[in-house]
């Protein structure tokens, strides 16, 4: 194409689309095509050191929000970014209407057929569809009869993988029924491209994504409506280990639902309920995210964690809508394709508009013929399995595997399917400070809205260097881009928030607390505390160390031995350390510390911390998440640049400390005093407690009084050094200091406060009101505060009686005695699910 | 003649049960053959809910749940039934099997339709090519189909050894065929596999078989078992079943609960619980002749 030589700096246009490849942007006479022309225009004014910039700034943002695939996967080092490039795919009104009305009619279609499949089989009866299709199908799953019935859209949301070939023609690569993926990506793709791009670029009206979000809401609202006037819609989420775990966060935030978890729900009595702080709370309509043949443990079989048994029979009952149906998913085996212009006509009685991807099902004599002619030009994949997965590219394998795979399609001719191979279309890329061809993959999605389908104007692009063929998954390809579709009319503003402009009923909690969230944010309180613990800890030690004499520190064995006591260092050095080999342990200490495997260590903590919060990262506020990622990749990149010497540790934890400073704050100040925060806060309080009372037992476990230089260390690792001074100066005496430590309750470090707002906070948690007397955990803190507001003043002048330190074992015993009691009560409901099977046998033959 | 079964499944565990969802085949469907008198399901304790339901190949599930903990589980079925004898004809008196395995693949009755179903791959009886060659000496072109069967049962029973010791509920059905051993249900999952290979539709039909005692001794109360034999599509003739633990065609003493693809769509009792601890299971079935037979 010659359009590079008529465009001059700044933009370098290195645009040459292969011969037969059709451009999106301009047509073959180097016009540029509907709703391209303004846009070409801006960009070729556009500098390309501002577009590099921004270019950035969008991929920060990326970051920023986690769109990174396996973000939350444990273990996981390799982080996939989500790429985005800037410049978006632009279509007319007038040619997405076009796709709209063949994808409704397609996706009406595939809903008369899944309804036919799991109901009458009229299709099989009638010769339509021949059997092999169904019955030879393991995604024909017997189970899910019957349940395609009942009113409402059996198929709720769709997606089609979209590609356009060399004739301009868009044809479904891939239908995706029954758990579409990328949606969330293409309304993140959307935010970020429409802060980003330059303002240039960005004149023309474009459709928004809201109303097709708005209507998603109304149509699970009215698949809810028949359980229940004012239905409760969660999104069931195959949990945080899964790839796309960050799309059903982020819709779940979007569209205002519970983002739930298989244990997050019972079934009882044939209703399905979610599991809430305050008790069971009904469920009326199951967004479910994962995989369909594992949504019920007990008809399906498995021990996929993400079912939840029961759940068919109670929408067998009546009692919950699952949407999409268990079973939409059997539309996602290419089989079909094969079929679909003909079961147009009979089941719909019209042409199929939206062509698929010319497919030849094997188990059909004819249609084997050509494609084993054919052969070496097509894809061959399994007929029976939803496509992106197992496929062979025949004329990428060797003759002998060919012959393997003739073979096989011999053998078992009903499970294969073949399909052409397809050039898809360029569209510009800036790629390296130019814009330069890539080959677009378009994913588009539908949401039901009666008996049609309306489409998302918009959608996830994704792009590659070349036309080579390109994985069916949402992460193919090497970028994604938004897309674009041009009003030719005014755009109305419309958001998911408030529609109508009246005032709402004030509330002052959100409607549902589930207990698994309870639970994790009391651990991101835990760890939270802990690590700040430890991190003080480590600095009073360090500090010493890194002193020019470090052996005349006197409180030096005092506060090894208390890392020792917490499990920090092995004990073995607090017995050597009185002997003096130094130097040995001021080398393995950042060993210690660094060591994330071990479990009670700083690493450890900061690492649960992240995990736990990335997790609930909806009910924390997100600059309190932002936070805690950032202090944890500071740290762990602090780990890995290599640590030496105490020095290393001493700034690592100096930075930890600071940061977990921030994180407090952003909490106190950004967190609603509702249940999520008074968890996190349970949480912090119980582990500063026992964490103080373990060290005060530490030093008092020789019976001795403490010494001057461990009282002033104690001071620093409590946080009081300046409190101390402004009271009594230079004057350590072990009474003032221990009352910081236990008694006073002004102190924010000291055992008594944290125990009178665990009083405060219990009272707060939802109670059996049927009972008169205070409840278990009640008493156990209450019991633990008294015995600590009674402690006579001199006891604290004599540590050394047994008297101290047994009220602090009573304490610790106590919180754990709470978190017990709050776990059973509040926290998890339910242990792990098993089946039973029982093997039919004989006892005799004749 | 009639026969009253009674079919207890007692399930303890170490602990007590918190919740607990389950499924039963337990009530025996009607057949050509077969009447269903009475039949009653009790479970102790009284379950949260009960309902029943007809799975997708016409058998009554019973679906029921607990909400409030239990230490032991029983579930009784108490069921009179009515059967007829098959009429008698000679094996040879069958269409070839070979005329059969056509029909199917033409499938223009609904009743072949219908058989499609059991003619593929399910999750526990597979294809084989080692198992068409085990059956091949006994389906020569054009032999009759219910002869071709009877001489395959008989080799088979010659063949496989009965051995309880042998395989566990998820041994696959090439290392039975490898191994040669097993029980019931592994026996009807590698006959249905190896008949299926042979491009003929075979079901797994899951019920109880009556047991006489040794002669001159009483009958043993609870002594007999569930049970489980294949179903073969014959063409006009329709199913025959076939017990590969008996090595004969099922005449009089075999009463039918159920049929599915495999054991997996219609195990007796299914069930998801929580808590428990470890577990134990007794099932006792008995089976009594209430009326001789030819009244």
């Amino acid at each position: 194409m010659s359009t590079a030589e008529k465009i001059g700096p700044p933009l370098r246009f290195d645009w040459s689309v292969p011969t037969g490849v059709y451009n999106e942007a301009l047509d073959p006479s180097g016009t540029p095509r509907d709703g391209w022309r303004e846009f070409l225009d801006a960009l070729r004014h556009a500098p390309p050191e501002e577009l590099a910039r921004r270019a950035t700034q969008a991929e920060e943002q990326l970051r920023e929000n986690g769109v990174t695939f396996n973000v939350f996967h444990e273990g996981s080092q390799l982080q996939r970014p989500w790429r985005l490039d800037l410049l978006p795919f632009i279509l007319s009104a007038a040619e997405w209407r076009k796709v709209e009305k063949g994808l409704n009619q397609r996706a009406r279609l595939l809903r008369w057929i899944v309804q036919d499949c799991y109901g009458s089989r009229q299709l099989i009866y009638d010769g339509s569809l021949p059997p092999e299709v169904l019955f030879a199908n393991p995604g024909f799953i017997r189970a899910f009869c019957g349940l395609h019935a009942g009113p409402g859209p059996s198929i709720a949301t769709y997606a089609a993988e979209l590609a356009r070939g060399p004739d301009g023609q868009w044809c479904v690569m891939a239908d995706r029924a029954a758990a579409p993926a990328g949606m969330a990506f293409a309304l993140e793709n959307r935010i970020i491209t429409s802060r980003t791009i330059p303002p240039a670029l960005h004149h023309q009206p474009v459709l928004r994504l809201a109303p097709f979000f708005l209507q998603l809401q109304n149509t699970l609202t009215e698949l809810g409506a028949r359980h229940s006037p004012n239905p409760r819609i969660v999104l069931l989420s195959s949990g945080a280990s899964h790839p796309y775990y960050f799309e059903d966060v982020y819709l779940a935030r979007y569209l205002g639902y519970t983002l739930v978890e298989s244990g997050d729900l019972a079934v009882r009595e044939d209703r399905v309920y979610l599991k809430t702080l305050a008790g069971l709370a009904p469920v009326d309509v199951i967004m479910a995210r994962g995989p369909e043949r594992a949504i019920d443990p007990l008809e399906l079989g498995g021990n996929s964690p993400y079912g939840v048994p029961g759940v068919l029979h109670a929408m067998r009952r009546g009692n919950v809508t699952i949407s999409n149906r268990p079973g939409s998913g059997l539309m996602e085996t290419p089989v079909f394709m094969a079929f679909l212009p003909e079961l147009c006509r009979r089941c719909l009685d019209e042409e199929l508009l939206m062509p698929s991807i010319p497919t030849w099902w094997c188990g059909d004599d004819a249609q084997r013929a050509y494609v084993l002619d054919q052969f070496e030009g097509l894809v061959i994949k399994p007929a029976f399995e939803r496509s992106g997965g197992r496929e062979t590219i025949v004329s990428r394998v060797s003759a002998a595997e060919r012959g393997a795979l003739r073979e096989r399609i011999l053998a078992r001719p009903y499970a294969f399917v073949a399909q052409e191979l397809i050039e898809r279309s360029a569209v510009p890329v800036f790629s390296q400070g130019a814009v330069r061809p890539g080959h677009a993959a378009v994913r588009v999605f539908m949401v039901a809205e009666g008996g049609e389908f309306s489409l998302m104007p918009g959608g996830l692009v994704r792009v590659a260097p070349n036309t080579a063929p390109m994985e069916l998954s949402i992460s193919a390809g090497v970028g994604s881009k938004d897309l674009w579709v041009l009003a030719d009319g005014p755009v109305r503003p419309v958001t998911l928030l408030s529609s109508e402009n009246e005032p709402v009923k004030l509330q002052r909690t959100s409607a549902i607390f589930p207990s698994r969230v309870a639970d994790d944010l009391f651990w991101v309180g835990q760890s939270l505390d802990r690590a700040d613990f430890l991190s003080r800890l480590l600095r009073a030690v360090v500090e010493r160390l890194t002193t020019d004499a470090p052996l005349d520190a006197a409180e030096l064995p005092s506060l090894v031995r208390i890392l020792a006591d917490q499990g920090q260092i092995e004990p073995g050095f607090a017995i050597e350390i009185l002997a003096g080999p130094m130097p040995a342990f001021g080398e393995e200490l950042p060993r210690m510390v660094s060591d994330a495997s071990e479990s009670r260590g700083l690493a450890a903590a900061v690492r649960e911390l992240e995990r736990l919060a990335s997790l609930e990262r909806l009910w924390i506020s997100p600059d309190a998440w932002r936070k805690i990622h950032e202090t944890a990749a500071t740290f762990h990149a602090s780990v890995s640049s290599g640590w030496t010497g105490p020095y290393d540790v001493l700034d690592a934890v100096n930075q930890v400390i600071l940061d977990l400073a921030a994180v407090s704050g952003l909490i106190q100040d950004g967190m609603i005093r509702g249940p999520a925060w008074r968890l996190l806060d349970i949480g912090r309080r119980v582990e500063r407690t026992r964490n103080v009372a373990g060290l005060l037992r530490s030093l008092m476990s020789d019976g001795e009084p403490i010494e001057r230089p461990v009282l002033k260390a104690l001071l620093e690792v409590m946080d009081c050094r300046m409190t101390y001074r402004a009271r009594y100066l230079d004057n350590i005496q072990q009474n003032a200091v221990l009352d910081l430590c236990i008694t006073d309750e002004t102190c924010p470090r000291s055992i008594a406060s944290q125990l009178a707002a665990l009083a405060d906070h219990v009272d707060l948690l939802p109670q059996d009101a049927a009972s008169p007397l205070r409840s278990e955990e009640k008493r156990v803190i209450m019991g633990a505060l008294h015995a600590v507001r009674m402690l006579p003043p001199d006891q604290l002048a004599r540590p050394q009686t047994a008297d101290l330190r047994d009220i602090m074992i009573d304490v610790d015993l106590a919180l754990r005695a709470l978190t017990d009691t709050l776990s059973r009560k509040y926290l998890l409901h339910s242990g792990q699910p098993r089946q039973i099977t029982i093997e039919p046998d004989v006892v005799a033959t004749t | 003649m009639t026969f009253h079964i009674q079919h207890t499944t007692r399930y303890t565990g170490s602990e007590a049960v918190s919740v607990g969802h389950n499924e039963a085949w337990l009530t025996p469907r009607a057949t050509g053959l077969q009447r269903l008198l009475s039949h009653s399901l009790t479970i102790i304790p009284q379950p949260s809910v009960v309902s029943t339901r007809t799975d997708a190949f016409g058998n009554t599930v019973t679906q029921f749940s607990f909400n409030q903990g239990y230490d032991a589980l029983t579930v009784t079925a108490v069921s009179d039934i009515e059967l007829d004898r098959p009429a008698e004809r000679p094996a040879s008196d069958s269409l070839a099997w070979d005329a059969v395995a056509e029909a199917l693949q033409r499938h223009e009755s609904a009743a072949e339709l219908e058989a499609c179903e059991f003619l593929f791959d399910s999750p526990r009886c597979r294809t084989h090519g080692d198992f068409a060659a085990y059956a091949a000496p006994s389906f020569a072109p054009g032999r009759p189909i219910v002869e071709a069967l009877l001489e395959l049962v008989e080799r088979f029973h010659g063949d496989f050894q009965f051995d309880p010791e042998a395989t566990t509920v998820t041994t696959p059905v090439e290392h039975v065929f490898r191994d040669r051993r097993g029980v019931c249900q592994d026996f009807a999952h590698l006959l249905i596999s190896i008949i299926r290979s042979q491009g003929l539709a075979a079901r797994y039909i899951s019920g109880y078989l009556r047991t006489l005692p040794p002669p001159g001794k009483p009958r043993l109360v609870g002594a007999d078992a569930s049970h489980a034999w294949a179903s073969v599509y014959c063409g006009p003739l329709g199913w025959v079943d076939v017990d590969p633990v008996l090595g004969t065609l099922v005449i009089e003493d075999h009463v039918t609960v159920a049929w599915g693809r495999d054991y997996g769509d219609v195990a007796p009792l299914k069930g998801v619980y929580i808590g428990g601890g470890s577990h134990q299971l007794q099932v006792s079935v008995d089976v009594e002749e209430t009326a001789p037979a030819g009244e």
